[in-house]
């Protein structure tokens, strides 16, 4: 099995025949259908119990139809919404089919596998019925603090055992009613329960706000037109993408990346993917991978998936809120047994690392031919930080994580901002102030790098320096991937700061820790984290020179950075 | 002593309003806005409108301006520094890392109000409960002082990291800069928000010191000009947390206005709400470029405590009006996937819809509204008479490229403007829990009562109300502001009965803040003192804003049990779930209201006589779904048990009013439309 490839396809096609239906009916659809989903988002947000959700955003809420085919998500955690259309297949698989679903049931569903994530991102997953029809499901995927896997944060699993509880797909509710059972063991196998207590409430009562607006919107149609509207929105927004794909000339282009290790054994594991042009599709070719990893570093196909539905709908999607049809163009082929396609039970904790990449990589490879349509690399991850321990005067225990801000890279369009990372690019993270009064730490700084940025025509954006002070006792679980592969420049720009993070112990000695496990950090003890910047775009002497002065003066860039990168410049 | 002048400053028009006790007499008018100097266009309305004696009677001034919110559209204000805690000064730049495009791969947030050559680190530092970590380094302002004065600085904001928790550094960090010889206006974090996350607060506080001395300025102008004509009363501005405030707060706090804008439309929502008995209503406020909803309870516009202003955030109190771009100037184009979409791009005053004859060539939702007969024959009051050609054309320009008549296309485009409120009506009521059946909808604006019956049609709503002067409706809910202040403070407390004496102390504190801010001058009056308080479940950050109406002068009289059932139940309301775990306080809230002498509660509403040249149109009836007989009637001749198909006009607006619409009146001058099916 491992020698054959396997063909994707990211969107699914009509399930009827063209009807006839008004454009002005298929607008307003469309738009309340967004409207839908972001009310499901607001109810999450406004009730959830742990900042991951409710201030990073690290989750995804849409809206399927019957079809599991994206209607509309709200605006939350790009990676994560391409996978939703997996988590619910498996998790109406979990209780055994359709024919076993009622109104008011409620599904919880984590397989690794299932749904491209760790085992901490769960999914809630609620159909929907109309007259006793099975309509449509509501879907949020959110991220536990903590699932009872061997840390709360790992680096270092060599299986899906060691991540965290499985919930293969049980009723969570049962026509209404709260399973009890099944709660309590969610509630048991967590190290933070009063937070996943709050976050499953909270997921509830998202996942019902959607399937509220939506009977709202059904029964305003009538079921007939709302199909028939469905397909036109569809078709719809096949077309922008397809538009966009056309005026990109047939052709395959290739780009590689790498990952720092696999978490386990030395090493780096580069990778090549091809993005291949064909008419007016796209075929994403992930099947030159390096085998499946003995660390978490794999990625289950449903990610993969979604690295290529948000890298190309980001890209040819107008900027416009996606739906099935903006993923019927493209297509992905990965090989079984592979880094972008594992066979369960190879540990996967790690699966959005290797995702993030390969959407920048795609990038890199069209922009080998259109540097034009693409930015140069992001610092290239988002550098998270888990952290835990007990608290010294109550004995509770917290737990607290999040992700941080890279340079983004330049593009023809201009320098480069400083935000988090493109597959998170609606997530925040939270503001000194509120982390002080949670956690017991003291942040020292929070400043953007000097000369971090890459260098060219359009500079990168610069990246960021944390610095953590423990006032007690903890923990912390590292992830900063491309501490290797410096953010590259694209069109004769050239290379940014990559990432890094050290522990400093005791005032002086600084170790290096950019993906570690269970890092114990005495009080007083201090984490730096080094988040990168972005790559340069065009050639550094095209430089307009009043720029790169205001730079210096702006303490952006130091006067050797400019003697170096542009020796025309005079200071 | 309650005649009273209301000037809002609008983007286009600046409007007029006055009410003399003595007749009880209203008269409205409109300018055009003068942006360079806004106060002209002020004077010349007041002047041609009042003679001197007139003037000389009134008691207030209550004054809507957008002079702040320009400030910071066009980035002209103060050269402002800023002094920071060491290790924090590109906050501001980082902020929270999120775009605001979330599908724009090559989006920039806006350059930050404070260049990074002018954003000083202070050797200082707090912890997050207010204690003193490492001392302000004096020595470090000095030197700073000096850099700020050598750079030309004008204006310095000073915002330490936990300053919401502890005020001294900022305090002794002012004086420094003062004893060492700087002249310019000074902000200080913790005297702008008492609440935490620092991107937030320190934003705030450059945005007041960026805009400190414009707005001064022009409130010093303004004040000396009417007095110069002869306007002996109190000068008043509207916040953009509801109510107004002094001219001379205003220029102390200027941050306080920046959102003010639609909040005059709110508060005359709220007046008028409290005089039908306090009836729950959401707003359409439909304009030329946007529309503008608010949910009205109990009388009150809702209160947000954190907003966003071209792009950057403003941590204080703002009444909670959203907006989309959807007004009568959007243009209708057609998107990538080919569907037909109405705004956020808007023709503006220029060149307007295309039936303007202003040079306009694409379709606006007032061309739509037009060529389907709903503005009647056209004849504005103005005197200009639309062109029916212009807008087919500019109809047909789009609706053409998918196969569409204008008829269709001028249906649609208002079809999906009206939806699109629908949509946002209905994200505003349901995050509150509130079920917008159970509303009333207010209508007003140029185009709200135009619009009124599609929206309420798509939200199920039963009765619109289409308030006096409805094209002016912004301006009378001036009048009706009352003054305004409010204070708080972040301090996060397990709710016990012990956390209740702490939450009273801070009360006592925050009060004695307000009193000490300005002398409230009008002593007939009464002060009313208001509470509230941010509480969540522990663990949770979103808080519900829970009013404390039981307390005595200020201090709270309930316990904490009664308390956290109080919140149970409002949060069950809210999100339809119920918790039991730890309650805990986020925030404590003071505000400080005194009431103006109340308007006389019958208003004699002046509706200016409209010439119609024919009685009928053949307009399309969206309920009928073809084309029917609709009478052209003014407004001043509408009486109850008159019934749709209907164009009622009045100078300022025109209110469409299909046949399944039964009108009344109610004595207030409100038009009440019902939906005979109900």
């Amino acid at each position: 099995m491992s020698s054959e490839l396997h063909h994707y396809k990211c969107g699914v096609d009509r399930k009827s025949n063209k009807a006839e239906v008004d454009p002005i009916t298929t607008q307003i659809v469309r738009n309340s259908l967004n409207s839908a989903a972001e009310q499901m988002k607001r109810a999450l947000c406004r009730t959830a119990m742990s900042p991951v959700i409710y201030d990073v955003l690290d989750f995804a809420g849409a809206i399927y139809d019957n079809h599991m085919r994206l209607l509309a998500q709200a605006p939350s955690l790009p990676l994560f919404m391409g996978t939703l259309n997996f988590c619910i297949e498996e998790a109406v698989k979990g209780v055994g089919g359709e024919s076993k679903l009622n109104e008011g049931d409620i599904i919880i569903y984590n397989s690794p596998y299932g749904t491209g994530s760790h085992p901490q991102d769960a999914a809630l997953v609620m159909p929907v019925f109309f007259d006793g029809e099975l309509i449509a499901y509501t879907a949020i995927k959110a991220h536990w603090l903590d699932i009872a896997g061997k840390e709360p944060y790992s680096t270092d699993t060599v299986d899906v055992f060691q991540e965290g509880t499985v919930y293969p797909g049980v009723k969570l509710y049962n026509k209404g009613e709260l399973v009890e059972d099944i709660y309590k063991m969610c509630i048991a196998n967590t190290r933070v329960p009063n937070s996943v207590a709050g976050d499953i409430n909270a997921q509830a009562i998202g996942v019902r706000a959607g399937e509220r607006a939506l009977k709202k919107i059904v029964a305003k149609y009538g079921l007939k037109k709302f199909r028939d509207t469905t397909e036109a929105i569809f078709d719809a927004g096949e077309m922008i993408v397809r538009n966009y794909l056309k005026k990109i000339p047939n052709g395959e282009y290739v780009g590689s990346g790498q990952m720092d290790s696999n978490g386990v054994e030395e090493g780096t594991v580069p990778f090549d993917l091809k993005v291949i042009i064909e008419d007016e599709k796209v075929i994403l070719d992930m099947s030159n991978a390096p085998p499946q990893q003995n660390g978490p570093i794999n990625c289950p196909l449903p990610s993969t998936v979604s690295t290529a539905r948000v890298s190309m709908s980001m890209l040819a999607g107008s900027n416009e809120p996606p739906n099935e049809g903006f993923f019927r163009p493209i297509e992905v082929i990965t090989k079984p047994g592979t880094l972008f396609h594992p066979i369960s039970p190879a540990p996967c904790f790690l699966y959005g690392w290797p995702a993030l990449q390969a959407i920048e990589v795609f990038y890199r490879a069209l922009g080998t031919k259109f540097p034009e349509n693409v930015p140069a690399s992001s610092g290239g991850c988002i550098n998270g930080i888990v952290w835990w321990g007990i608290r010294e005067e109550t004995g509770e225990p917290w737990a607290d994580g999040a992700p941080h801000p890279v340079g983004q890279g330049a593009s023809h369009f201009g320098d480069g901002a400083t935000c988090l990372h493109h597959a998170e690019s609606a997530t925040r993270f939270a503001p000194a102030e509120v982390w002080e009064n949670r956690n017991p730490w003291l942040i020292n700084k929070v400043e953007l790098i000097q000369d971090s940025c890459g260098a060219g025509k359009n500079r990168g954006g610069l990246g960021v320096n944390f610095e953590f002070e423990m006032l007690e006792d903890s923990f912390a679980t590292t992830v900063c991937e491309r501490s290797k592969l410096p953010p590259w420049g694209l069109n004769g720009g050239l290379e940014a700061l990559p990432n890094n993070c050290f522990l400093m112990e005791d005032g002086k000695t600084n170790r290096e820790v950019p993906k570690a496990t269970r890092v114990p950090i005495k009080k007083g003890n201090k984490i730096l984290l080094q988040c990168g910047g972005g790559g340069g775009y065009g050639d550094p002497k095209e430089r307009d020179h009043s720029k790169i002065i205001d730079d210096v003066k702006q303490g952006y860039l130091s006067k050797e950075y400019v003697n170096k990168y542009y020796p025309d410049v005079k200071l | 002593m309650s005649s009273r002048i209301g000037v809002d400053i609008g983007g286009t028009f600046t409007d007029f309003i006055v009410y003399d006790e003595n007749d009880n007499k209203v008269i409205i008018d409109k300018i055009p806005t003068t942006p360079a100097d806004p106060e002209k266009a002020v004077i010349e309305v007041v002047k041609r409108n009042l003679n001197k004696e007139q003037l000389s009677n009134i008691d207030f001034f209550l004054h809507g301006t957008t002079v702040g919110l320009n400030a910071l559209l066009e980035r002209k204000g103060s050269k402002v520094g800023l002094l920071c805690t060491k290790g924090f000064r590109d906050i501001i730049e980082i902020r929270r890392g999120d775009r605001d495009e979330m599908y724009n791969l090559f989006w920039q947030p806006p350059p930050p109000l404070v260049p990074r050559y002018l954003r000083l680190e202070i050797e200082e530092r707090l912890f997050a409960n207010g204690k003193v970590h490492t001392n302000l380094n004096i020595n470090d302002v000095k030197e700073s002082c000096k850099h700020f004065i050598d750079e030309g600085v004008n204006s310095v904001a000073i915002a330490f990291m936990n300053a919401y928790s502890n005020k001294e550094h900022e305090l002794l960090a002012k004086k420094t800069l003062i004893e060492n010889g700087f002249k310019g206006e000074i902000s200080l974090s913790s005297l702008v928000s008492g609440e935490y996350r620092e991107y937030e607060r320190t934003t705030t506080t450059i945005i007041d010191a960026f805009v400190k001395a414009r707005m001064s300025n022009y409130l010093d102008t303004l004040k000396n000009s009417l007095n110069d004509i002869g306007f002996k009363g109190s000068f008043l501005l509207t916040r953009s947390g509801s109510g107004s405030m002094t001219f001379d707060e205003a220029s102390e706090r200027p941050f306080e206005t920046i959102m003010s804008g639609p909040v005059a439309g709110a508060e005359g929502a709220g007046e008028l709400s409290r005089k039908l008995k306090n009836t729950n209503m959401v707003t359409a406020d439909v304009g030329g470029t946007s529309f503008d909803t608010c949910l009205i309870l109990d009388g009150r516009p809702q209160i947000q405590f954190e907003g966003k202003i071209v792009g950057l955030p403003l941590q204080s109190p703002w009444v909670d009006v959203r907006s989309i771009g959807a007004g009568g100037g959007s243009i209708a184009y057609l998107d990538d996937g080919g569907l037909l979409r109405s705004g956020p791009q808007s023709a503006g005053a220029v060149p307007g819809p295309a039936c303007y004859e202003r040079g306009g060539k694409q379709p606006t939702t007032t061309d739509a509204a037009f060529y389907l007969g709903m503005l009647g024959e056209g004849k504005l009051a103005s005197g200009l008479q639309l062109n029916k050609k212009l807008a087919e054309d500019a109809l047909n320009s789009v609706g053409s490229k998918i196969n569409l008549s204008a008829f269709d296309t001028a249906k649609g485009i208002l079809k999906i403007s009206s939806a699109n409120m629908a949509d946002a009506i209905r994200e505003i009521t349901i995050e509150q829990g509130i079920d917008p059946r159970e509303l009333k909808l207010l209508a007003f604006g140029g185009a709200g009562p135009l619009m009124s019956n599609l929206i309420a049609e798509e939200l199920e709503i039963k009765e619109i109300i289409i308030p006096p002067y409805s094209g002016n409706f912004s301006a009378w809910g001036l009048l009706g502001a009352d003054l305004l202040q409010m204070n708080a403070k972040t301090k996060i407390l397990r709710l016990s009965d012990d956390a209740l004496t702490e939450c009273n102390t801070i009360l006592e504190n925050l009060f004695k803040e307000l009193e000490e801010r300005q002398k409230i001058d009008f002593t007939a009056n009464e002060k009313i003192k208001e509470v509230a308080l941010d509480m969540r479940w522990m663990g949770q950050e979103h808080t519900i804003t829970l009013k404390i109406d039981d307390h005595s002068d200020g201090k709270i009289n309930l316990d904490s049990e009664t308390l956290k059932q109080n919140f149970m139940k409002e949060y069950e309301k809210t999100f339809g779930s119920k918790l039991d775990t730890v309650v805990e306080v986020v925030s404590t809230r003071a505000s400080i209201r005194v009431n103006l002498p109340r308007k006389s509660e019958s208003g004699k509403i002046e509706e200016d006589n409209i010439e119609i040249s024919s009685s009928t149109i053949s307009c399309f009836s969206f309920n009928a779904d073809k084309n029917l007989e609709f009478k052209i009637i003014p407004r001043n001749e509408i009486k109850s048990g008159m019934s749709g198909p209907m164009i009622i006009l009045e100078s300022t607006a025109v209110t469409y009013v299909d046949e399944n619409y039964n009108i009344n009146t109610d004595g207030l001058g409100n038009l009440i439309l019902n939906n005979k099916e109900n």
